[in-house]
């Protein structure tokens, strides 16, 4: 196997991806996941040994990260992200950025003939109108996203084709357990109860995406499903009356302006208008947002009381530790419900250093049980993928975390 | 004349020092840190602190400013936050890009008004005039985004003439310049109409009618020319709304230049980008005037430029 430069991918390559990515000082994103190595040594040809300086089970999804030819490394340096060498079924041609970016068959590819089409352009449009306008001109083969609302302008299209995947998107809406009224778990489960998840996917989602059931979306491995919060008015009214909320309180929601972040928000407070809980939307430009919700000094600075939101994770440990770990309060992380249980922490933890995958299934099946029935979010939905593709596209498809799949693309 | 230009072209100096020092203070002003949208949700304090530093953003504002102002003296727009790359790079391709769009919209806006606006004129309350004028509120009132849809909906989808976006050839900028300059091309059929009106009352259109000229000829020769200061400095002064209005266009449109660039550059709070963006828009806007002001002088060689 050789890289598209032809340097030979050997156990040595992949040494100096990992040394580069564990180096603290190249100052890399992918530091966060290798920091955990130690060492990595070069067994033979084909084999690495790599240590670890603390026990950590998720390393193994963490090592997915693509290895880049060593040559080009030592030739381009810190241009590497725009002169990518790597060693898959295509090869990197151009990228003008803001504009396209170009690849074409790699001749040399290990797997030689599964993809059949000679050169891939990748062009972002981001106004959904123009992009869904370019599918149905053949100007697009393949256009993702394809928002919820279109689906129905291109059903019956000619030639066009409509395709729908599970994804690893969950969501749901965050609340400031440090906060008064919400740091009563019977409020938060009332909220759970009074919000109709399936008229949610129906109104905001067009009725593409399945109730949110765990914490995270049945793709990702050890997935324990909870079952619903079942939509139960007198319920969420009998459990306000016991937490001394009888006559409801007033609070506000945030999220982004995005219009089906706004269509989301106006359902969630139509709903617990109902249960006698005035809530106010203010919807915020997404860096703004960010500011307020991750740019706070202290925890019980965060001025936010629930926040619509959502959250693709690619393992458990991804899915649980940085949302629901104490030690990832904001602004050290992302658990932004300020979510603390020590069986949750110590499970977590546990989890993360057992190398046995029945030990770990049953660890993340208790956090998925714990902090279900403690309700941290308002547990919504998972959404489904939708993406829309020229009838004769074979082999093109959108990964559950939206990548773009084109290993056997082929036109028919 | 001469005199004129390089005093007009001096003074640009002082706008463009007051300018950057506004753009560099209010963009620090909203809220948002770059550093944590580049870092990611996830990242560590300890992260985002070694991101902070290799930016160069942990340093005092001022400190900030003096580097900027020292490096855009000597010619230096800097680097992006967002990709690292020199911002010159980045202009490079994306400003012919919108240098093309923004002049045939103007082109567009100025050909199409004058018509309609003499139509009007010349056939003052009669159905030509009606339609024209209908255009015009129409050309001014619809938003360029939805106008954009639906020239993508009907040209590219349904007959197929044009792309639904890109910049592959000249094709590419009809139906984008098209929607840009809509609401400026209105804004001129209505000025030209008024003004051409006005002008048709003075004496010398009497005049010249009682010689015996050909209307046609009373119109074009005379009375437009004498119309036009109105006009071109509406024009002049409405290039701007063509540079902000670049920015819908382009992203309806999908076309990478500087529109689509600066809205990008905002919501990713890439400071220096957003500084470069504003600063160019801000100098080109300048120019045109400038520009305009020369015209004036073509239009009228009464009117002097010394002073």
């Amino acid at each position: 196997m050789k890289f598209h430069d032809g340097t030979p991918f050997n156990a040595e390559a992949v040494k100096i991806n990992f040394d580069r990515m564990s180096n603290k000082d190249n100052n890399l994103r992918a530091y966060r996941n290798y920091k955990y190595i130690k060492s990595t040594e070069v067994v033979d040809e084909h084999t690495v040994k790599v240590t670890l300086n603390q026990p950590f089970s998720a390393m193994i999804n963490k090592f997915t990260t693509g290895i880049i030819s060593p040559a080009a490394l030592e030739k381009y340096g810190k241009d590497i992200t725009k002169n990518p060498v790597g060693t898959g079924p295509y090869k990197f041609v151009e990228w003008v950025q803001g504009d396209h970016l170009t690849v074409e068959l790699n001749p040399d590819h290990w797997n030689k003939g599964a993809a059949k089409v000679g050169k891939i352009v990748y062009k972002p449009v981001p106004e959904n109108g123009s992009r869904v306008a370019m599918l149905k001109t053949g100007e697009a083969d393949v256009i993702y996203p394809l928002p919820e609302q279109q689906v129905e302008t291109l059903n019956g299209e000619e030639g066009v084709k409509v395709e729908r995947t599970p994804s690893t998107i969950t969501r749901y809406v965050s609340i400031n357990m440090l906060k008064k009224p919400f740091d009563d778990p019977r409020v938060r489960q009332a909220i759970n109860h009074a919000v109709d998840k399936d008229a949610f996917i129906k109104v905001v989602k067009s009725g593409y995406g399945t109730q949110l059931e765990s914490v995270m979306s049945p793709t990702i491995a050890h997935y324990a499903k909870q079952g619903a919060y079942e939509y139960n008015i007198d319920k969420a009214k009998q459990l306000l009356k016991e937490a001394g909320y009888e006559n409801g309180f007033t609070t506000d929601i945030w999220g982004n302006t995005n219009s089906d972040t706004m269509k989301g928000m106006q359902f969630i407070q139509q709903q617990l208008q109902k249960v006698g809980i005035t809530v106010e939307v203010k919807s915020m430009e997404e860096a703004t947002l960010s500011d307020e919700i991750y740019g706070i000094k202290s925890p019980e600075e965060a001025k936010m009381n629930m926040w619509y939101v959502s959250w693709s994770s690619a393992d458990p440990d991804n899915a649980m530790r940085s949302l629901f770990s104490s030690e990832n309060f904001p602004p050290a992380g992302a658990n932004t419900a300020f979510y603390k249980n020590d069986l949750v922490d110590q499970s977590i933890k546990e989890a993360t250093q057992s190398s046995d995958q029945d030990k770990q299934k049953q660890l993340y099946g208790v956090v998925q049980e714990n902090v279900f029935k403690d309700a941290p979010w308002i547990f919504l939905a998972v959404d489904e993928i939708l993406y829309g593709k020229r009838a004769n596209v074979n082999g093109v498809y959108i990964t559950p975390s939206g990548g773009i799949y084109v290993r056997e693309a082929a036109f028919q | 004349m001469f005199r004129y230009i390089v005093k007009r072209l001096i003074e640009i100096i002082p706008i463009i020092f007051v300018v950057s020092l506004l753009i560099f203070f209010f963009i620090h002003l909203v809220p948002g840190d770059p550093v944590r949208l580049a870092a990611g949700k996830e990242a560590t304090l300890e992260e985002i602190e070694r991101v902070r530093q290799e930016l160069g953003l942990d340093k005092p504002l001022l400190t900030q400013y003096v580097n900027y102002m020292h490096n855009l003296l000597t010619g230096n727009l800097g680097h992006s936050l967002k990709t690292g790359l020199p911002i010159s790079d980045m202009f490079e391709n994306r400003f012919s890009v919108t240098m093309t769009l923004t002049f045939m919209s103007l082109g567009w806006a100025l050909v199409l008004g004058l018509l309609i606006g003499t139509i009007s004129a010349v056939f003052r309350n009669k159905w030509p005039d009606y339609v024209g004028m209908l255009t015009a509120i129409s050309g001014i009132s619809l938003p360029g985004f939805w106008l954009g849809l639906i020239l993508i909906q009907v040209f590219s989808v349904t007959l197929g003439w044009f792309p639904t976006g890109g910049v592959e050839s000249w094709k590419s900028y009809v139906l984008p310049s098209l929607t840009l300059g809509a609401g400026i091309m209105s804004m001129l059929a209505r000025f030209t109409r008024s003004s051409l009106l006005e002008t048709l009352k003075e004496d010398f259109i009497r005049t010249g009618r009682a010689k015996g000229l050909k209307e046609s000829v009373v119109v074009r020769k005379h009375a437009l020319k004498n119309s036009m200061i109105p006009v071109v400095t509406i024009a002049g002064l409405q290039f701007g709304f063509l540079l902000g209005g670049s920015v819908v266009v382009e992203t309806v449109f999908s076309i990478p230049g500087m529109g689509r660039l600066l809205i990008d550059s905002i919501a990713f709070r890439d400071y220096p980008v957003v500084q470069a963006v504003i600063l160019l828009f801000s100098l080109e806007f300048i120019l045109v005037n400038l520009l305009v002001d020369i015209l004036y002088k073509a239009l009228n060689p009464k009117i002097r430029y010394d002073s």
